[in-house]
């Protein structure tokens, strides 16, 4: 058995007053920033896949619809990209809203405007708290839906 | 990407809407029937934002620059084809500066630019016919 010498007593008292080593606590919690991002790749996923539904229930629709949904899947990878994956968390895969699509092709065009039209109050509200790129991206994002939301218009008026 | 301070991004807007209220007077010139009609219509719009910027950077205590008497146009406006392709290159112009604005911390001005580029992002996209992924962005992945 070791004796307890002075030397090695106040080590012992020195490191038990030390925390414990990081690897035992768990996960550091995952910034505002972070869960404002992961919420925009939720909100463009969903966006996309009420454009794929309302594509596939109206093919007639796609010459309108495709570019747009180009433009959403080009958000994605750019908000996608900017995600540094929090540990504990993955990046979020699935969408969270499937909604009946509209019954009629005018339907389908106002459900997709009033779609992009929240996606863009949701945007702007992240503003606030993100730093400079990451708010330039959410304000180019909300701009380009902005231009979809007068595309969309355009079409349920023709 | 961006000016560094508010007054330094307010500024760099304000000279875009500047060089638009320029430029839409060359749009104008060459356009007829509709065209003209939006020409004009955009270039109140950015007659109102110029005044609006302005005031706001007189509100902080800066002078705002001034129009230049004359700008370098892009290309040669020969016709209601390029008379277009500038109504686009003046738009796109604003946008990005706008967008310059959006990157200040001051969250009031922040989401002010945001709401501000908005507008031209749109009215570019009437005038180009299409639209583009990232408004005001050259590349995003910058």
């Amino acid at each position: 058995m070791l004796a307890a010498s002075p030397t090695t007593l106040s080590l012992f008292l020195a490191l038990s007053a030390c925390k414990g080593p990081a690897v035992l606590s768990g996960p550091p919690p995952v910034t505002d920033q972070t869960t404002m991002l992961l919420h925009a790749v939720t909100t463009e996923q969903n966006l996309i896949w009420i454009y794929n539904k309302a594509a596939v229930t109206y093919s007639g629709l796609a010459p309108v619809l495709d570019p747009l949904l180009a433009e959403h899947r080009a958000h994605l990878a750019q908000l996608r990209g900017r995600v540094i994956e929090p540990p504990g968390r993955r990046v979020p895969g699935a969408v969270t809203a499937r909604p009946a699509i509209g019954a009629t092709k005018a339907a389908a065009l106002a459900q997709l405007r009033t779609a992009e039209q929240a996606a863009i109050a949701t945007l702007m509200s992240r503003l606030d708290g993100a730093s400079p790129s990451l708010a330039q991206l959410y304000a180019s994002i909300a701009a380009s839906e902005s231009t979809h939301v007068t595309a969309l218009t355009s079409e349920i008026g023709s | 990407m961006g000016a560094n301070t508010p007054i330094a991004a307010m500024q760099a807007a304000l000279a875009a809407e500047h060089a638009a209220v320029y430029g839409y007077g060359v749009t104008g010139a060459m356009l007829t029937g509709s065209g003209k009609s939006r020409a004009y219509a955009d270039w109140r719009a950015h007659e109102i934002a110029r005044d609006t910027l302005a005031a706001m950077i007189v509100k902080l205590g800066a002078t705002p620059v001034a129009a230049s008497a004359a700008y370098t146009l892009p290309f040669t406006v020969t016709g209601a084809s390029s008379a277009r392709r500038l109504a686009v290159v003046l738009e796109e112009g604003v946008t990005r500066a706008y967008l310059g604005l959006v990157a200040v911390n001051d969250s009031t001005l922040r989401t002010f630019a945001a709401r501000a580029m908005q507008a031209p992002a749109t009215r570019a996209t009437a005038w180009r016919g299409s639209t583009v992924a990232f408004p005001g962005m050259p590349n995003p992945s910058e």
